[in-house]
């Protein structure tokens, strides 16, 4: 009951949110896209800048995590009965929600050349297997230990999705949905890839920007998400990691060639 | 588990209450329904988390959550033409604004790890996100194409 009675967070929470969405969204225009600034936005900077300020005990912080998770669980409620009037687009949608799901190995193609490059040994398998979220950081844990460069690299990703994740997709998918070719649809389905935070950020800059479809976007960005939190540990064990443990050997072996020839030259 | 469901509602009653709230700063939406409308998400949680609980199957309390959701708003179930109409009063950005404020605080934890990573992480962290943002796009554009749906 500790957590109920940590009145203090709840009226902090509470201000936070009173506040943020008195001052409501803005807009800027990037050439022909827009970043949004959402009330979330601001409440998620504010929160962290409290978090330093005597205002917020230490304990409180352990003690907001709860609400996170029950929030996100009301979220998914919400999402339950958007969806359910329009089953029928939901299942229509069937084959894409299923197939994007593919789409988290796209990160393998695109991240591990760049964190090798880099100069990441190992730790890179860790980093680029996965979006990295609960499940896939269990996975490595499991395989590799904690302590090893796989967990290390799982853990810094892991990291930055935590602080930074909301934010990153939340301003990147209505800048995207604006300025590129691909429908507003589409990027509902990708809203979905990782925690809840971030399917919330992201789906909500969508909804924002194009508030005439905001059913359709919740409904397939919540879709997607459970999809995920369902699928995305079974894709990263069977596809995702053999494949960046293959894909990293053959770097490695193409890297070991470099320098030999470079040695003998 | 008696405790856990007693704890569960009153966690949720105060999320409820400052979403609710928020709705109505944010969107001008103040109304019974609206009060209804959160009472009927709270129910739903509750109604999932119990099932993870009791059933002993290894899936998330949010997998029986939305299930829930669609299913007691399906034009075939009773009484869902009022679950629909009441929670529609409450806006789901209004839910959002809550949770990223707890996550906000609580976040805050990890600011001392989340520096110590540097530049070079941040880029790949950069990379992995972006990856499979933009690959699930793809794939989800050519798909719905294929089917016409956009």
């Amino acid at each position: 009951m500790e957590l109920v009675k940590d009145w203090r967070l709840h009226a902090l929470v509470l201000l936070i949110v009173l506040l943020t969405e008195w001052v409501g969204t803005y807009e800027i225009g990037v050439g022909p896209g827009v970043i949004l600034f959402l009330p979330m936005f601001y409440a998620i900077i504010i929160g962290l800048i409290l978090y330093f300020t005597p205002l917020v005990k230490k304990a409180s912080a352990k003690n907001a995590e709860p609400f996170i998770v029950l929030g996100v669980t009301l979220l998914i409620a919400k999402i339950g009965v958007i969806i359910g009037p329009d089953i029928g687009t939901i299942i229509e949608a069937g084959p894409a929600l299923v197939l994007q799901e593919l789409g988290n190995l796209a990160t393998v193609f695109i991240a591990l050349p760049v964190a090798v490059l880099l100069g990441f040994k190992r730790e890179s398998i860790g980093m680029t297997h996965s979006i990295a979220r609960e499940p896939n950081v269990g996975l490595i844990i499991d395989k590799y230990s904690f302590n090893s460069p796989e967990g290390r690299g799982v853990m810094a990703i892991y990291i930055f999705g935590t602080v930074f994740g909301a934010v990153f997709f939340g301003l990147l998918s209505g800048l995207l949905a604006t300025i590129t070719p691909l429908n507003v649809l589409s990027f509902a389905m990708a809203s979905g890839v990782g925690s809840g935070s971030m399917m919330t950020a992201a789906s909500g800059s969508l909804i924002a920007a194009f508030p005439d479809l905001e059913n359709q976007i919740a409904a397939y960005a919540g879709a997607s998400n459970l999809l995920s939190l369902s699928t995305g540990m079974y894709l990263s064990i069977f596809v995702g990691l053999p494949l960046t443990e293959k894909l990293y050997r053959l770097m490695q072996r193409r890297r070991g060639d470099d320098a030999a020839q470079t040695k003998g030259e | 588990m008696l405790k856990n469901i007693q704890e569960w509602i009153l966690l949720l009653a105060i999320f409820g209450l400052t979403a609710y709230l928020g709705n109505w700063i944010g969107y001008g939406m103040l109304s019974v329904d609206g009060l209804l409308g959160i009472f009927v998400l709270i129910l739903i949680s509750l109604a999932g988390l119990i099932l993870q609980k009791l059933i002993p199957v290894n899936i998330p309390s949010v997998g029986y959550i939305g299930i829930l959701g669609i299913l007691v708003s399906t034009p075939w179930f009773p009484g869902s033409e009022y679950v629909v109409e009441w929670t529609s009063n409450i806006q789901l950005l209004a839910l959002a604004t809550p949770i990223l404020a707890y996550a906000g605080i609580s976040i805050g934890r990890n600011w001392a790890d989340f520096v110590q990573l540097g530049w070079r992480s941040f880029v790949v962290a950069a990379c992995v996100f972006l990856g499979t943002f933009i690959g699930s796009a793809l794939i989800a554009e050519i798909i719905l194409r294929m089917q016409g749906i956009i």
